[in-house]
């Protein structure tokens, strides 16, 4: 156990006997190798059970909906944005939120670890972190890469290293982003003919299985009901041909426009690798580009999708 | 290819009742011409309008989509149309990036007196679609690219 | 018993393209089992187990069960599948899965887009070298390595494949096979103990006789159910990757002149599930949790007397939250008073 994770969980801890709070959601160890699973308890000795480590991917945030009472929320900087968002949104309220903020410094992509070795996470024995340096231990042998080989890419691409909103925060800040790198798929795609990334996009969604975990993870997809699971009208097929596929997921990034802060759940969970990612990045850098607008940086900022300026995108009007 | 010259674009417009649907009545009443190629769905405000819409109408085989609203200003909910416009905006460049032309999604301010725009709008919006070709983004056997080839 | 080079198997596979559509393990993406391209037989280094289950080659996530085409005079023609699949890798997990699926699909009505699938397919299985930490197939009386839910059965003995018939399918296959060579006893020997090895590599358990003891009395324990349920997101991932389920959902279209009934996966973690026909019984999100471990661990077997679960992992390994079924499993609260 770090000093932080002592830290946070100390305070976790008091939160609950001093009923602060009535639930903490925060990351436990998972039951597989380098996983955490997400920790919701109403139990003070639960909180030791919290851990910080490179492996806490899941945007706790989406819980939030489901959870009544006050609540003390582990967030890293993507999810304390998603946070900010629905607290704009009005989905849930300030005043019942504690933030337990965690700075971040980008978090262990298992499948690029996966690439750049070639083996299987079962068989690699440890992923431990120092710095810019990661190393990989396999059979006892050992592979050094730099933090940027094995980050996410929307780690990468983080502009946001400390949460925007928080009550405690727990540790230091430092990063190791490159935004270029972090987005490399959308420039190759962007370097595409329009009918190479028609051709594209229609072979990555011809894998979709439709399980909706993209929707699920999503903090921003708050809908009690989703337009694909509407009968009358029937938007899109609920069939997984790769033409509804493709046209339900972009019509739900451009729903979540925003709103999405690129905390890359999406595309982390598809278990067929649709690389999500690469529309949702877009349509936030299409947003910023257009409107000058970041999601989840201000909780008093005016929503992007009710927010306007008279005389704004007039080239595109006849 | 014989076929293919004859080919006429089917257009989707999306109206707001307050302006353009007025609008549009107004062109009719006063004789004025205009090509065939739109249906009209009225919603009560353009900010009625999601991508969801753009998505259900390019599915359905339409080569272009047309959302019509009030001028700024004039929004009968105050912003709806600005809210629309924003919209619209994101929905045509991801549309770009996906390899959809944006050209297919087009967007107009016509008040209920512009009889005379209504019908040069529509008369522009079906010229630029005819120019990008009948949208087979969604068929399965490729005939997109002919289609490519010959426009 | 015959044997094969590894170095051979593309042309064995060839042979049997002759006569078969012929699938085998590919990661065009995501790893599946999809139409064998005539050459590659790479994945011998790298296989562990298909994302998406061979179900998908029977029960596929979406087909068209009928057309009805005004042109035909409004008559319902019902798509046939007569395709003779060959799967070569089936896992032993898998095929004792699709045994199972078998006995939904066959009990009081029988499925005949399934089961013509089944009746027309032959599974070649592949014994298991290295399982996924997340594997507990043991634990369920399924050897990692030897099956008898499959046609033929393969199992890795360094430069060969060691071949088994299993059924009487299996045994005109390869009695319709060139190339194969006779197995040795040292062969044998050879494939005993790889078997073995890989027996105790699955190291996650599940303690089956407890499990029945204690899910039924912790039926009604709404605290223990709401707490498991907290951190699932309810998605599809662990029903729709899972081998044994078979729930599915069906889709009228029409368009001018014709129309056509499509089926499709359902998943009871939606909260949309069997929304259609009337309301989803099961609203809130721990009964249907509590219905998906039920279902396999209780339910099934009461009727049929066998869990609907076969240790494959992949809602372990693939679940957003890593919700581990296992866990859940062994914390059961109440158990029967003796």
């Amino acid at each position: 156990m770090t000093d932080t994770e002592k830290k946070l969980q100390d305070k976790a801890k008091e939160l609950l006997e001093q009923g602060k709070v009535e639930h903490i959601i925060g990351y436990a160890a998972g039951s597989l190798k380098f996983t955490t699973t997400p920790l919701i308890t109403k139990d003070k000795d639960d909180a030791r059970q919290l851990v910080i480590n490179p492996f806490i991917v899941n945007n706790l945030s989406v819980f939030l909906n489901d959870i009544k009472g006050k609540i003390g929320i582990v967030a890293k900087p993507c999810d304390a944005r998603s946070i900010v968002s629905l607290l704009q949104d009005q989905q849930v309220a300030r005043e019942n939120l504690v933030i337990l903020g965690l700075p971040c410094q980008g978090l262990i992509d298992l499948r690029k670890v996966e690439r750049l070795t070639g083996k299987d996470r079962d068989d690699i024995d440890d992923i431990t972190r120092n710095g810019d340096k990661v190393t990989v231990t396999t059979g006892g042998k050992t592979q050094k890469f730099a933090a940027k080989e094995v980050i996410f890419d929307d780690c990468l691409s983080c502009e946001t290293p400390t949460p925007p909103e928080y009550d405690f925060l727990f540790g230091e800040p430092s990063s190791a982003t490159d935004k270029e790198l972090g987005r490399k798929n959308i420039k190759e795609l962007e370097a595409m003919s329009p009918q190479q990334r028609w051709d594209f996009w229609k072979q990555e969604f011809s894998r979709c299985i439709r399980c909706y975990a993209c929707r699920q993870v999503c903090p921003a997809c708050f809908c009690t009901r989703c337009f694909i699971e509407e009968t009358e009208p029937q938007w899109l097929s609920p069939l997984p041909r790769w033409q509804d596929n493709l046209l339900f997921q972009t019509t739900r990034m451009l729903h979540v426009a925003g709103r999405c802060t690129d905390c890359g759940e999406c595309e982390r969970v598809c278990p067929v690798n649709i690389p999500l990612r690469s529309i949702s990045k877009k349509v936030e850098e299409i947003v910023d580009e257009l409107f000058q607008y970041k999601a989840g940086m201000d909780k008093n900022a005016e929503r992007f999708m009710t927010a306007y300026e008279p005389s704004e995108a007039e080239d595109l009007m006849r | 290819m014989s076929q293919e010259s004859k080919w006429e674009p089917k257009l989707l417009g999306f109206l707001c009742k307050w302006c353009s649907y007025a609008g549009a009545d107004l062109a009719g009443t006063s004789r004025k011409k205009y090509p065939a190629n739109i249906r009209i769905v009225k919603i009560p405000c353009s900010g009625r309008i999601d991508p969801l819409f753009v998505a259900k109408a390019l599915r359905m085989g339409f080569d272009g989509v047309l959302v019509s609203g009030c001028h700024p200003g004039d929004c009968h909910y105050q912003t709806g149309n600005y809210r629309a416009r924003r919209r619209i905006a994101i929905t045509k460049r991801l549309m770009e990036y996906m390899g959809i032309e944006p050209e297919r999604l087009q967007a107009s301010w016509v008040s209920a007196s512009e009889g005379d725009k209504w019908a040069q709008v529509v008369t522009e919006v079906t010229k630029g679609v005819k120019e990008v070709g009948p949208n087979r983004l969604f068929d399965d056997d490729g005939h997109r690219k002919e289609a490519a080839g010959q426009s | 018993m015959k044997k094969i080079k590894k170095s051979d198997l593309n042309k064995l596979l060839s042979q049997w393209q002759q006569k078969y559509s012929v699938f085998a393990p590919s990661n065009h993406g995501v790893v599946k089992m999809t139409a064998w391209d005539g050459k590659d037989t790479t994945f011998l280094d790298w296989y562990r187990n298909t994302v998406v289950p061979p179900k998908n080659n029977f029960l596929p996530g979406m087909e068209k069960m009928f057309d009805i085409k005004k042109d035909a005079g409004y008559k319902l023609e019902v798509t046939a599948d007569d395709t003779k699949q060959l799967i070569f890798g089936v896992r032993p997990c898998d095929a004792r899965a699709l045994a199972l699926i078998d006995v939904n699909f066959k009990d009081g009505y029988e499925d005949t887009y399934y089961l013509n699938r089944r009746k027309n397919g032959l599974l070649v299985g592949l014994g298991c070298t290295s399982p996924c930490a997340s594997c507990f197939c043991t634990s369920l009386n399924i050897h990692p390595a030897e099956s008898q839910d499959v046609d033929v059965m393969f199992n890795d003995i360094g430069e060969e494949l060691l071949i088994a018939e299993v059924t009487d399918k299996g045994k005109e296959l390869l009695a319709a096979s060139s190339g194969l060579s006779d197995a040795t006893a040292a062969d044998e020997a050879k494939a005993k103990e790889a078997k073995e090895a890989t027996f105790k590599k699955v190291t996650r358990k599940i303690n089956t006789g407890e499990i029945k003891e204690r899910l039924m009395p912790s039926f009604e324990n709404e605290e223990y159910w709401k707490n498991v349920a907290a951190k699932c997101v309810s998605c599809g991932i662990c029903t729709f990757l899972c081998p044994t389920c078979y729930c599915f959902d069906i889709n009228d279209e029409q368009s001018k002149g014709e129309a056509a009934r499509f089926r499709n996966w359902d998943c009871c973690s939606f909260a949309v599930y069997t929304k259609m026909p009337m309301e989803n019984p099961r609203e809130e999100k721990w009964r249907r949790v509590r219905q998906k471990v039920n279902h396999k661990y209780n339910f099934f077997p009461m009727i049929y007397e066998q869990i609907a679960c076969t240790g494959c992992g992949r809602c372990i390994r693939q679940c957003p939250v890593n919700w581990d079924i296992t866990q859940v499993l062994s914390t059961l609260p109440e158990k029967a008073k003796a």
